[in-house]
């Protein structure tokens, strides 16, 4: 219930001078207004992390959370360290206990990331568009604001109408993160439950922000052609000064664009990025380039091809001034997530900022308003590039093999390399002039040049500055194209593919995201999608996973971007644009329910996320998570009811969520058609899944397409591809298929013989299909 | 500190508890006094000469097998009986002392690990030492993993391989 304004009657506000000004008329309870059809709304309008939490239940007594603690001991109060290895910490918590808070914990933290970011950014185009800006994403979009209108249960019409959604999501963070101080939760299931909140906020303000960005800076509207842009190391022109945006907020980067354009500069200059900033730089203007993913940090600022480092927010290296130093690059840093210690001249004249920079009167800088910081970037630039170039950067190719001869195979390189990957073997090869190896862990990312082993090496040999070195001997194969974020699915495609999803006619939407925290490099993901597109499921994409996948090519030389399209539909590749723009992820599996199956949407959530866990074969794909964000990302889809497989580095996430197929009884649905209670079949099996390898990782994806509603013909097809890929990964038929097969029906013509033998070996039975597959009204509720 | 028993990465040191560091002999005696053995292989026992050494281990011991992440297929290419999960279903499996066993004969109360991609194997095992007082976890990697009960200590390729060759023999 929102305050009542004040009355200013008393003296007191007569002799200040005070200007006032009143915000948001708070109507009348129970009245709507007039401009926008009544809706009727759901039990869960804006709802706090207890109105959810039967649901909560229902997911986790079927999904029990799988603990993996990372460390056995808690050190956030003074009573610690406790050690939590069966024995209770002295606040009385209990080593599963801590493991799901430190989850909670992480589901903020990349929760507030995400809103954060989009409370930022909102501000800003309300103070640059007006409040009033439209929010209009054109006419293939009538549902803007899916997530939205079912936890607000409101469709925002201009870009004021955002903030009421952001007031909510910040009051409940607030909660959320609160819960985390010691002696408040004490039970893992319930913090599970706020974790899955915190999660589902994350995707609020996501949507926020994209939504914001999308309509304010005219990026594309579910634009299925949207350009094709340039990706990779090799696309910089390094003749040109060279500005490099590392971050995820647009705004410096589109002033930038913005003063280039204003100034006829834009030939002139090279403006690039790295992360999801280079992604949503892209949305707004094709004229940029995009480096690559966050594990192209340290190797492009170590390269010195930046002239300029412009730094937002989020997934920044924080030593980036000491790396910037080594080569003279400048670092302005712009929002108020990452100041990095440099004096603030948001308020100081532009010229005179310029001036100190290039005179390296000031270590960097910190500009908080976008605008300025695209002058000043761009003339530092230019002031510096030549006297740059001059600057000897990296070691020639002689000098890298005299300083592998410096290694003395401790081997403390491969021990502290969070991938353990070979780096001493490598580095004694290129001792002996044999660059291969070296070449082999640069390429497709299987070293993310973290410079642990750098820091670790006693002979002080600089891998890392070795290895930037290396990547530049086939530079001009570092050159690809992506598809330009589109934004989210029209409305119109969800109504082309919304059944054959539901009924099983398409396999699935297999949704490829996060970082790249990869086990054994990006190529073998970009394969991942390339093996689902070809068998006609829907691929979408989204962040350094985007990017990823962009950096693979075909014997051709085609990336996957130019060989299929970014239409939603079978076989289409889906770019949706940046980290925010997850978001669209559970967005479309809520359009689906919303306009395939006619849920209403407002204060709907339970009812929806039911529908969508039970109906929509849709598994996100995060091979390289690594960060909070993505913990929130994949928590928060979690609580839609979609799964996601994640790679091995995420099991030091430290919580999963499994499914057990040998307990019969918690894979009951309820079918709404007339009541029953029904055995189902493990469908989806697991929700958050962790896979050692690809292999693994390809066939539990195909698996957890599979949905209680498929249809007969649905389920031969999915069951059909998770054989194949079964026999390609494991060698046979898998040997759970009985648990799958509903009836004689379901059974894939192609491995009908093989099949039945195993449910004869099972003594399998038919069993009843439920005509509409339910986890609501179920006993208990 | 003995750097054979730092964590070969060395931050995926947890707590005061620390494993303890055995020889083939004292492995030996873990699997010979354990009621209900399980060796548990992971993807990095896909390739030659750990292929064989497992093999032989297993036949030796007359241990069940769990094949970890897609490492079935290799073993199944050499007709050796091994049964899949992923190491994340096995391990809430092996959790749950209601399980009854690869074989439906009760929990195991020894599982034998090899060739787990290190961090996540360290992971797996800190679910069993946090979460399964009912077993005990013993690593024959070339690595040491403290989170496990019993490790062998890191070592070379050459030292390791007769660490194995013994642990054929009585």
């Amino acid at each position: 219930m929102a305050p009542k304004p004040k009355e200013f009657k008393d003296d007191f506000w007569k002799t200040k001078d005070f200007k006032i000004s009143i915000g948001d008329i708070i109507q009348k309870e129970g009245t709507q207004s007039t401009d926008e059809p009544l809706v009727p709304m759901g039990p869960t309008q804006k709802p706090n992390v207890t109105d959810l939490r039967s649901w909560d239940m229902k997911l986790l007594e079927r999904y029990e959370p799988f603990y993996a603690p990372l460390c056995d001991m808690c050190c956030l109060c003074t009573y610690g360290k406790c050690d939590l290895l069966g024995k209770k910490g002295a606040c009385g918590i209990d080593a599963a206990a801590q493991q799901a808070r430190t989850v909670l914990l992480a589901c903020c933290i990349g929760s507030a990331a995400h809103s954060g970011h989009a409370r930022h950014l909102l501000e800003y185009l309300i103070d640059k568009k007006g409040k009033d800006f439209p929010i209009d994403m054109g006419t293939g979009i009538d549902i803007e604001a899916p997530i939205m209108r079912t936890l607000i249960g409101k469709t925002p019409k201009k870009l004021g109408d955002l903030k009421e959604a952001l007031d909510y999501l910040e009051e409940q963070m607030v909660h959320l993160l609160s819960a985390c101080h010691t002696g408040q939760e004490g039970s893992s299931i319930d913090f599970e439950s706020k974790a899955l909140h915190a999660g589902l906020m994350d995707n609020l303000g996501k949507e926020i922000g994209d939504l914001a960005q999308i309509v304010a800076l005219d990026m594309p509207k579910g634009d299925a052609e949207a350009p094709l842009v340039e990706l990779g190391i090799g696309t910089i022109d390094r003749e040109k000064p060279v500005i490099l945006c590392i971050g995820h907020n647009v705004a410096p980067g589109a002033g930038i664009m913005d003063y280039l354009e204003e100034q006829n500069l834009e030939e002139d200059l090279e403006v690039c990025g790295i992360c999801c900033a280079a992604i949503d730089i892209t949305r707004y203007n094709k004229n940029a380039k995009i480096v690559g993913p966050i594990s192209k940090q340290l190797k492009f600022i170590r390269s010195g091809v930046a002239d300029v480092i412009i730094v937002d927010e989020q997934c920044i290296r924080t030593d980036v001034l000491e790396e910037a130093k080594k080569n003279n690059a400048v670092v302005i840093a712009t929002t108020d997530k990452m100041c990095l210690g440099l004096p603030n001249k948001t308020d100081e004249d532009s010229d005179k900022i310029v001036s100190e920079l290039v005179n390296n009167q000031i270590e960097g800088a910190l500009i908080l308003n976008p605008d300025k910081v695209g002058e000043v970037a761009a003339k530092v630039a230019m002031k510096t590039s030549e006297g740059r170039s001059k600057v000897k950067v990296l070691p020639d190719l002689d000098e890298v093999v005299e300083l592998a001869k410096e290694c003395t195979e401790c081997e403390w390189c491969d021990r502290v390399c969070p991938n353990s990957i070979p780096m001493m073997d490598a580095v004694m090869a290129a001792s002996t002039g044999d660059l291969s190896q070296m070449q082999r862990l640069y390429n497709n990312d299987i070293c993310y040049s973290c410079g642990r082993c750098e820091q670790e090496c006693p002979r002080d040999i600089p891998i890392i500055s070795m290895m930037a070195k290396i990547g530049e001997i086939n530079l001009q194969d570092q050159k690809y194209n992506i598809r330009a974020g589109r934004g989210p699915v029209q409305d119109v495609e969800v109504r082309r593919v919304g059944a054959p999803i539901v009924l099983g006619d398409i396999p699935g939407v297999i949704a490829f995201v996060g970082c790249t925290n990869y086990p054994d490099g990006g190529e073998e993901v970009a394969k991942m999608a390339e093996e689902f597109l070809e068998r006609n499921y829907i691929v979408v994409t989204t962040g350094c996973g985007a990017m990823t996948l962009g950096e693979y090519k075909d014997e051709e030389g085609k990336t996957l971007y130019e060989r299929y399209s970014g239409s939603f539909e079978a076989k289409g590749l889906v770019n949706m644009g940046s980290c925010v723009s997850n978001a669209h992820i559970p967005g479309v599996a809520i359009k689906i329910a919303n306009i395939f199956a006619k849920k209403p949407l407002e204060g709907n959530f339970e009812e929806i996320a039911d529908y969508i866990l039970n109906r929509v074969g849709a598994c996100g794909v995060a091979w390289g998570a690594y960060s909070q964000k993505a913990a929130a990302i994949a928590t928060g889809v979690n609580r839609w009811g979609i799964p996601v497989v994640v790679g091995p580095h995420a099991s030091k996430y430290r919580r999963l969520f499994l499914g057990r197929t040998d307990k019969e009884e918690s894979w009951q649905v309820n079918d709404l058609r007339n009541g029953e209670i029904v055995n189902g079949e493990p469908a989806p099996e697991h929700l958050l899944y962790a896979a050692e390898t690809i292999g693994e990782a390809t066939v539990m994806t195909a698996k957890l397409c599979l949905r209680p509603n498929d249809t007969s013909k649905g389920r031969q097809l999915k069951l059909n591809h998770y054989i194949d890929l079964h026999k390609k990964y494991f060698g046979t038929i898998p040997e759970d298929i009985y648990k799958f097969v509903r009836v004689q029906k379901d059974i894939p013509i192609t491995y009908k013989r093989d099949v039945m033998k195993i449910l004869d070996e099972k003594n399998w039975k038919p069993k009843k299909l439920p005509q509409e597959p339910s986890l609501m009204d179920m006993k208990g509720d | 500190m003995n750097e054979r028993v730092i964590p070969w990465q060395p931050t995926v040191i947890a707590g005061p508890k620390q494993a303890l560091m055995v020889t083939p002999e004292t492995a030996k005696m873990m699997v010979k006094k354990a009621k209900r053995p399980l060796l548990v292989l992971g993807p990095l026992a896909k390739e030659e000469p750990l292929v064989t050494h497992s093999i032989e281990i297993a036949e030796k011991w007359d241990l069940p097998i769990v094949t970890t992440a897609d490492t079935f297929k290799i073993y199944l290419d050499k007709r050796v009986e091994t049964k899949a999960y992923g190491i994340v279903e096995i391990i809430n499996l092996l959790k749950d002392p209601e399980w009854e066993g690869l074989k439906g004969e009760g929990q195991h109360d020894l599982v034998i690990f090899i060739g787990g991609i290190y961090y996540m194997a360290s992971q797996g095992l800190s679910t069993l030492k946090h979460f399964a007082p009912h077993l005990k976890t013993l690593t024959l990697c070339k690595y040491f993993h403290s989170n496990a009960d019993a490790s062998f200590p890191n070592m070379k390729d050459k030292e390791w391989s007769i660490y194995l060759e013994k642990m054929k023999t009585d």
